[in-house]
């Protein structure tokens, strides 16, 4: 994570956080991209994200508006459809609450990580990175054959006798989430770890020793060193999920449809690419208005590290 | 072409030394055939039985690509760089595709059609297997006897209650079912009446379990988890064959089958077409696929060749057939496969 470095720097900045514009605003495009003698040499890097990146988008983008007519048609059959708007709406109410839930879970799991003894630290490693370096669908199907009806957690609870009849935990919202939260877990984890890990502890001691409890000297020294991590891996997180349709379809019903699986279909099975590719400008754009706006009221290039 | 296919053939094994250099496919293109079908251990039984004994009579390499993939049909005849030879593909699709220029006509002076049913062949398709949509059950849960045997009582949760399993997909005989299910006179189906099958449908909304892929489908009814699945035969039966408490009810089966195409384009498409001969006369082949499998083959000289407990467990068997419903009629298919497709993506989604 690149963060690492640039999160042990930000303390000095952090006296004067909203402050006057950056002066690198009205430096010149040469001192702003730090094109000096060797910024030269990102050159073939640029060219690269270009021709892999930038040019298939701008294609994407432009066939929204001519397949298969010329105008906007795609984008009205989007908006006139309250179906679509929904999808849509699902997709970020569904990343939102996802994202909320990866952070309730992962926030606590990397702090016990910094404070377990390295035998255990590698434990809690490795039971976060197996999962990760498995297949996303291997792990969609061994959700599915643990949260059935007949699956595993619904048997053993009515084996015990804690339940009557099997609790509904896939093919609805729920099972989208425990899927979701269970695959997206590591990205947020780990940047998180980082970042804890770069703290100076004695920070907090001097906190203690100035008079602080120990939970104000949590929340008010700890929590705030660990923003640029969380940030990194909250984003990480979001935008992800925005994208996800393995496993909603696998694990949500019939009402629980994402966009991306909406335009796996409308690309695979019923060849509507223009509709397609609208579907995906929309997504985009959209992801992209809501950063602007997350980044009125929170400097993300500062807590991701990006700002110099 | 000739020309190359013969230099191709005369330089034989010396080739391949050049074959690396600048256009490899070039030098072979002659004696090599892409074939793609839907994957998994299907595509191997389909490959041992119907492909391989003539290649290697013929001499030709085969490859192999997986699975079928609409988009990827489009985009390589669009962008005229067409890498996949014979294509296993759904009839509507096979339809659609050859109206838009996606697949080569068929040449039928070399492809010998004769022997098959005409109404599973079209100007860009021949068939390649028949298989049909049944009524799934598990039978812990519904044991034989006790299930439900017509379309009317697998939509009754009342008599029998329990998810029900259907395919997420416009063309697969959901809402065949549903107005066979409503009333709907086995000869009088099509064309659909999409706004009956959808009120139907509406009726057990709550208690349907959309799945995607085979192997979801098989799961779903061998866990009991939906003991009431529309299925394709052939699943149902490898999964009861692998010891899985899973059965067929034929009564009112929908009869399915899948074509084959050319993409638009292909290099060896004569080549392509040659084989399609071989197999669809080549009654011993079609008979060791279909005993493989528990799909039937599409030409009727093939059942002589099948092993009586695998015969039947096709929808070709004069007993099964005798239960059959409808024939799925594809051609409606291919001109309102998208309008429903949406409206079933609305229906989804409304929740």
């Amino acid at each position: 994570m690149t963060s690492a470095p640039d999160a042990a720097a930000a303390p000095p900045e952090a006296p004067q956080p909203a402050g006057p514009p950056l002066p690198a605003t009205n430096a010149s495009w040469r001192e702003r991209l730090a094109l000096d003698g060797w910024g030269g040499l990102t050159l073939p890097l640029v060219a690269f994200l270009l021709v892999v990146f930038v040019a298939p988008l701008a294609i994407i983008f432009s066939r929204s508006f001519t397949d298969p007519t010329l105008g906007l048609d795609n984008y009205r059959a989007f908006f006139g459809s309250p179906v679509y708007l929904n999808v849509l709406v699902n997709t970020f109410v569904t990343a939102l609450l996802v994202t909320g839930v990866t952070l309730l879970i992962g926030y606590p799991y990397a702090y016990l990580m910094t404070l377990a003894s390295p035998l255990w630290r590698s434990v809690l490693l490795v039971v976060v990175l197996v999962p990760f370096w498995t297949s996303l669908l291997v792990r969609s199907f061994a959700l599915v054959l643990l949260l059935g009806n007949t699956g595993v957690i619904n048997q053993t609870l009515l084996a015990w006798g804690v339940i009557d009849e099997p609790v509904a935990l896939m093919r609805n919202f729920t099972g989208v989430v425990i899927g979701m939260v269970q695959v997206l877990l590591p990205f947020l984890v780990l940047p998180l770890y980082a970042s804890m890990r770069s703290i100076d502890l004695r920070l907090v001691q001097a906190a203690e020793g100035l008079g602080a409890s120990p939970a104000f000297a949590f929340w008010r020294i700890f929590v705030p060193l660990t923003i640029p991590g969380a940030a990194a891996g909250l984003l990480l997180v979001f935008i992800q999920s925005l994208g996800f349709y393995i496993t909603p379809a696998l694990l949500g019903g019939p009402g629980n449809i994402m966009l991306g699986e909406l335009i796996v279909q409308q690309v695979s099975a019923v060849l509507r690419w223009g509709f397609a590719a609208a579907l995906a400008a929309v997504l985009l754009v959209t992801t992209m208005v809501l950063l602007a706006l997350v980044n009125r009221f929170v400097d993300l290039r500062r807590h991701l590290g990006v700002s110099r | 072409m000739a020309a190359l296919s013969l230099a191709a053939t005369a330089c034989g094994g010396s080739d391949d030394a050049e074959g690396g250099s600048a256009e490899p496919a070039a030098a072979d293109e002659a004696t090599d055939l892409t074939v793609v079908m839907w994957g998994g251990e299907d595509q191997e039984m389909t490959v041992d039985a119907l492909v391989m004994p003539w290649a290697e009579e013929q001499d030709v390499e085969i490859r192999q690509d997986s699975p079928s993939d609409y988009a990827k049909i489009r985009a390589q005849v669009e962008s005229e760089r067409v890498t996949w030879g014979a294509v296993e593909v759904e009839p509507n699709f096979a339809h659609t595709a050859c109206e838009n220029g996606w697949a080569t006509p068929i040449d039928f002076d070399v492809v010998d059609v004769s022997a098959i049913d005409e109404q599973f062949v079209d100007d860009c398709a021949v068939p390649i297997l028949e298989y049909a949509f049944t009524i799934a059950y598990n039978t812990e849960t519904f044991p034989t006897g006790e299930h439900p045997t017509s379309w009317a009582e697998f939509f009754d949760t009342e008599a029998f209650p329990g998810q029900r399993g259907f395919w997420r997909y416009a063309t697969g005989a959901m809402f065949e079912a549903a107005l066979l299910a409503d009333g709907v006179a086995p000869d009088e189906l099509y064309p659909l009446d999409i706004d009956r099958a959808f009120a139907k449908l509406d009726s057990i909304k709550d208690d349907i379990v959309f799945y995607d892929t085979g192997q979801e489908q098989v799961q779903l009814v061998s866990s009991g988890e939906v003991p009431l699945i529309q299925a394709w035969n052939g699943r149902i039966f490898e999964a009861a064959e692998a010891g899985q408490p899973v059965a067929n009810e034929w009564n009112e089966h929908l009869l399915s089958y899948d074509q084959l195409i050319i993409p638009q384009g292909y290099p060896n498409t004569e080549l392509a077409q040659e084989w399609m001969d071989w197999f669809l006369n080549n009654p011993q082949a079609q008979a060791d696929y279909a005993n493989a499998s528990a799909y039937a083959p599409v030409n009727e000289a093939a059942m002589e060749f099948i092993d009586d407990d695998v015969a039947i467990e096709l929808p070709t068997h004069p007993d099964n057939a005798a239960q059959r419903a409808s024939v799925m009629d594809y051609r409606y298919w291919s001109e309102h496969y998208d309008p429903v497709s949406e409206r079933l993506n609305e229906w989804m989604a409304a929740g």
